[in-house]
């Protein structure tokens, strides 16, 4: 199930991957910005066809003489061929239909303009001593008219004919420099030679202005068919043909990428109307299954709420069970109390017991019956009263006898009053368990200052009549101990259990003295430990772990409670409660240690 | 309070208008239209990235460019003397002559091709014939490169300029890039083509006016007064058969495009800063300017001057003496 979902995850992220690339892919392909860079070369090429334009009416400038610089003759072809740089660096951008063709168009373009350029440049320097040339001639003429102007009527007459031959062939030069041909060259030809075989038989003077005149004019005879020549060339690189070669495959790109940019158009549009049909398709499914989850919302809804109500009347009963279960908990709990208290209630009513009988028998053997029988002897001799004291035999022993009467009343008294204040202790105890077990509610624990001794005396003696009653002796070792601070009663109600429990166990042991050792030691970890050892029945292994259990006892009087209430009386005192037996018959030694704080002055 | 500030502004405002006029009155002269002439002032000098400059200084100055180094650029082309050093022929690496008198650098980049052949086209060009030539720096890229890359503040100038680094086409062009501010501007010549007229003596003038009149101008036209085109030397006689001793080297472009046209054809070289740039011509045959003058009289012009005109066009040629690093040449 959970595979099935990851792979459906899978899938669903595959298409929708393969779906965005293709559109994307698409897009790109049909927005590229070909047009404006086809517009951008075919700028180029324009200003590049321009600047050759004007590089060849610099050329015809030149040619006629108007500018003497030839720096516009040289700039053209810098800018052309920064500009055709930048064409080339931008037709890498292109997409071309033709790739051989459109480099073959760039060469022929390239091994055009290096043929106009190098023409050009041959044209420079022919064309500029050409130019020279024919600048000079109306001056070499001067100067040799000069010549002729400085010679004799006669002199000059003679020399007519030459003057007339220069003159000529000066102007078939300058008409040469128009019109060139063959014609006219023969001519300046014949004309130079002519001016050759003058100048022999011309004067010394003549001879060099003559031989300058020939040499510009066989200079211009030779340098203007070349200048024409090389103009012809220039006009004939076929550098603006090459141009619109590239123009017109820079448009048949453009149209072909055009008709490319529209087929992804298309493709895109259809694609497009596909997704937004997927779209839909999927819009509606969306909508059904909401709809579908509306309706099983609801009747979750409805079902919830019934189950609300039955989880509420569940929770009601629950409550009810639980606050009945509390209540007899309660009453449990109050039960245990008044057992507890009802116990050790028992416990010290024995010896409010004890101490009653006591009393009564004292009372009952008094020695003031005898005083009784002393007053009826005196009250036979009332007349003779004095005779029968001085002189009668029993009268005489009668002082005597009173004297000891008083003496014995009074120790009886003094035992009465002992005993008597013996049970009021007990009733003071009894009253102190019963305030002790109110107070257990809080379970809090009321600390004062306590004297063990004294208190393990006060066990004792609670325990005093069953103890000489059962023949008990009780042997002693209290180590020095301060006075501490402790839970009086509680300790003491263990300690009344403890020795209580120890007399028992000794009740039926008929071999041996009955002997119970009370041992009190401080510890050196700031414990009190406390022992209580008897000689009696023991405790058997199988029992040990449970005598201080709630319930546990081995007497057929006994409720279980003792042992009980002495290990949590221990605990609370933050102490502990435990026993120790060797095996039934070997007697048993119960320990208790609590904290050892001493009062503080 | 808002229509005081310029109540107050306006009437203030008279005085240094009257003030611009009288300036504007009084130097009109000095203002005169640029001549229109075949000759044309020198261009401004172009403003280059200031360290690409520096960077091409140092390498024009260095000597470690050539192979034993010995020579540096500025050993031959001395910007204290001319961007010459004034000998017949400069000594290569090897302490041996090399073959062509050797061409001022400034104004270079206004020459529309490079060399007495006119052999290269760019300056960049030029710097890669000199380094690698056996008879010149007598080099090669390779040990250029690594020997530039072993000084850490050409290693640290280098990228700083250039992505690249250190490779022989941006040194080329860091040397190109110093060398197009090499111009000579404000010669006296230049300041009467831009209008101050007044600069020139009449001699001056009159050597301009004949300069013009015998067809000099012809050839030494443009803003470098030459330097943009090919001219045979010997047009109207043979000047290497008067002069004797034919060398490889006076076969000019020849050498390059075996065409016959191209026997003896030589860039014609610019006049800028003649005046000191002597010896003259590719064999520096010409010691002095009234020589070099005669030459170009007799087998280029094949006219006979008066001394009188020689002596003018020699004055108008040292008005073309300009300026570097705010000096006289």
């Amino acid at each position: 199930m959970k595979l099935s979902r990851r792979a459906t995850q899978i899938m669903l992220s595959t298409m929708t991957l393969i779906l965005a690339s293709t559109l994307v892919f698409l897009y790109i392909k049909s927005s590229s910005d070909q047009t404006s860079i086809y517009t951008e070369s075919r700028d180029l090429i324009r200003e590049i066809k321009q600047l050759n334009s004007q590089w060849d009416s610099e050329v015809l400038k030149a040619r006629i003489a108007l500018t003497h610089n030839y720096d516009p003759l040289v700039a053209p072809l810098t800018e052309m061929n920064r500009l055709w740089a930048t064409l080339q660096q931008r037709g890498s951008q292109h997409r071309h239909e033709d790739p051989a063709r459109w480099q073959a168009g760039q060469d022929a373009y390239r091994q055009a303009i290096d043929e106009k350029a190098r023409l050009v440049d041959q044209f420079k320097s022919h064309n500029a001593v050409l130019r020279n040339s024919l600048a000079f001639l109306p001056t070499a003429e001067d100067d040799i008219q000069a010549q002729f102007l400085a010679l004799t009527d006669a002199e000059r007459l003679l020399q007519q004919g030459i003057a007339t031959d220069t003159y000529d062939v000066l102007l078939s030069s300058l008409e040469f420099a128009q019109v060139t041909s063959d014609d006219k060259a023969a001519d300046i030809l014949v004309g130079l030679n002519t001016l050759a075989i003058n100048k022999q038989s011309l004067p010394e003077s003549f001879q060099v202005p003559v031989e300058i005149l020939s040499k510009h004019i066989a200079l211009i005879l030779r340098e203007q068919p070349l200048v024409n020549g090389l103009l012809e060339r220039i006009a004939a690189v076929p550098l603006a043909e090459r141009l619109d070669d590239l123009t017109n495959q820079l448009n048949q790109d453009q149209t072909a990428s055009e008709l490319l940019d529209q087929k992804y158009h298309r493709y895109l549009l259809v694609f497009s109307i596909l997704l937004v049909a997927l779209l839909l398709y999927l819009a509606i499914r969306l909508l059904r299954s909401f709809a579908e989850i509306n309706r099983v919302n609801r009747a979750l809804h409805v079902v919830n709420e019934s189950l609300e109500q039955r989880v509420e009347e569940r929770t009601r009963e629950l409550k009810d069970a639980q606050s009945e279960l509390m209540d007899s908990a309660r009453q449990a709990g109050m039960a245990e109390i008044a057992t507890n208290v009802l116990h050790n209630v028992g416990n010290v009513l024995n010896s409010v017991n004890i101490s009653a009988e006591l009393v009564t028998r004292k009372l009952r053997t008094s020695k003031a019956l005898g005083l009784g029988k002393a007053m009826q002897l005196i009250n036979e001799h009332r007349r003779d009263l004095g005779t029968f004291i001085t002189e009668d035999e029993k009268g005489k022993l009668l002082p005597d006898y009173l004297n000891q009467l008083v003496e014995a009343i009074a120790t009886e008294q003094q035992g009465l009053t002992e005993e008597l204040a013996q049970l009021s202790k007990s009733v003071d105890h009894i009253k102190d368990i019963v305030s002790t077990q109110q107070s257990y509610a809080g379970a809090s624990t009321l600390l004062e200052p306590v004297l063990i001794s004294a208190l393990m005396e006060d066990a004792l003696r609670m325990n005093s009549g069953a103890l000489s009653r059962h023949h008990v002796t009780v042997v002693k070792h209290y180590h020095d101990v301060p006075e501490i601070m402790a839970d009086k009663h509680r300790l003491l109600l263990i300690l009344v259990n403890l020795i209580s429990n120890a007399k028992y166990a000794m009740s039926n042991l008929t071999d041996r003295t009955r002997q119970m050792t009370l041992t009190v030691i401080p510890l050196d970890d700031g414990t009190l430990q406390i022992s209580i050892k008897d000689e009696g029945e023991g405790i058997p292994a199988q029992n040990m772990t449970r005598i201080f259990t709630h319930g546990f006892t081995t007497r057929k009087e006994g409720h279980g409670f003792g042992l009980h209430s002495c290990a949590l009386a221990a605990l609370e005192m933050k102490g502990s409660l435990t026993a120790h037996s060797d095996g039934p018959g070997k007697g048993a030694l119960f320990t208790l240690l609590i904290p050892l704080d001493p009062v503080r002055t | 309070m808002s229509d005081a500030t310029p109540r107050y502004v306006h009437r203030s405002s008279g005085v240094p208008g009257i003030a611009i006029l009288f300036w504007l009155a009084t130097c009109l002269p000095v203002m005169a239209a640029p001549l229109d002439e075949p000759l044309k002032p020198l261009p401004p000098i172009p403003q280059l990235d200031p360290a690409t400059v520096e960077l091409g200084r140092q390498l024009f100055n260095e000597t470690q460019l050539s192979v034993n180094n010995t020579k540096s650029c500025a050993s031959c082309h001395d910007l204290q003397t001319g961007g010459v050093d004034n000998r017949p022929f400069s000594l290569g690496f090897d302490g041996k002559p090399v073959a062509l008198n050797t061409p001022t650098v400034f104004n270079a980049s206004l020459n529309f091709k490079q060399f007495w052949n006119a052999r290269v086209d760019t300056l960049e060009a030029q710097v890669e014939h000199v380094v690698t030539s056996p008879m010149e720096m007598g080099n090669d890229w390779k040990t250029v490169i690594r020997t530039l890359s072993a000084l850490p503040h050409y290693q640290a100038a280098f990228r700083q300029i250039y992505p690249d680094g250190i490779t022989p086409a941006t040194v080329q062009n860091a040397l190109a890039t110093y060398e197009r501010t090499l111009l000579t501007p404000n010669s006296r010549f230049d300041q009467y083509l831009l209008g101050n007229t007044d600069i020139l003596t009449i001699e001056e003038k009159y050597g301009y006016q004949r300069f013009k009149e015998y067809g000099c101008i012809a050839c030494h036209q443009g803003a470098n007064i030459g330097g943009n085109m090919y001219q045979k030397f010997g047009v109207m006689d043979d000047y290497f058969k008067a002069r004797g001793n034919p060398t490889e080297a006076d076969l000019g472009r020849y050498l390059l495009t075996k065409d016959e046209e191209d026997r003896n054809v030589f860039k014609v070289p610019s006049l800028r800063n003649v005046a000191v740039t002597a010896p003259y011509f590719h064999d520096a045959s010409a010691k002095t300017l009234e020589e070099a003058v005669d030459v170009m009289f007799k087998y280029q012009l094949g006219r006979i001057p008066s001394a009188e005109d020689k002596t003018l066009i020699v004055l108008f040629l040292k008005t073309l003496t300009g300026e570097w690093a705010g000096k006289p040449l």
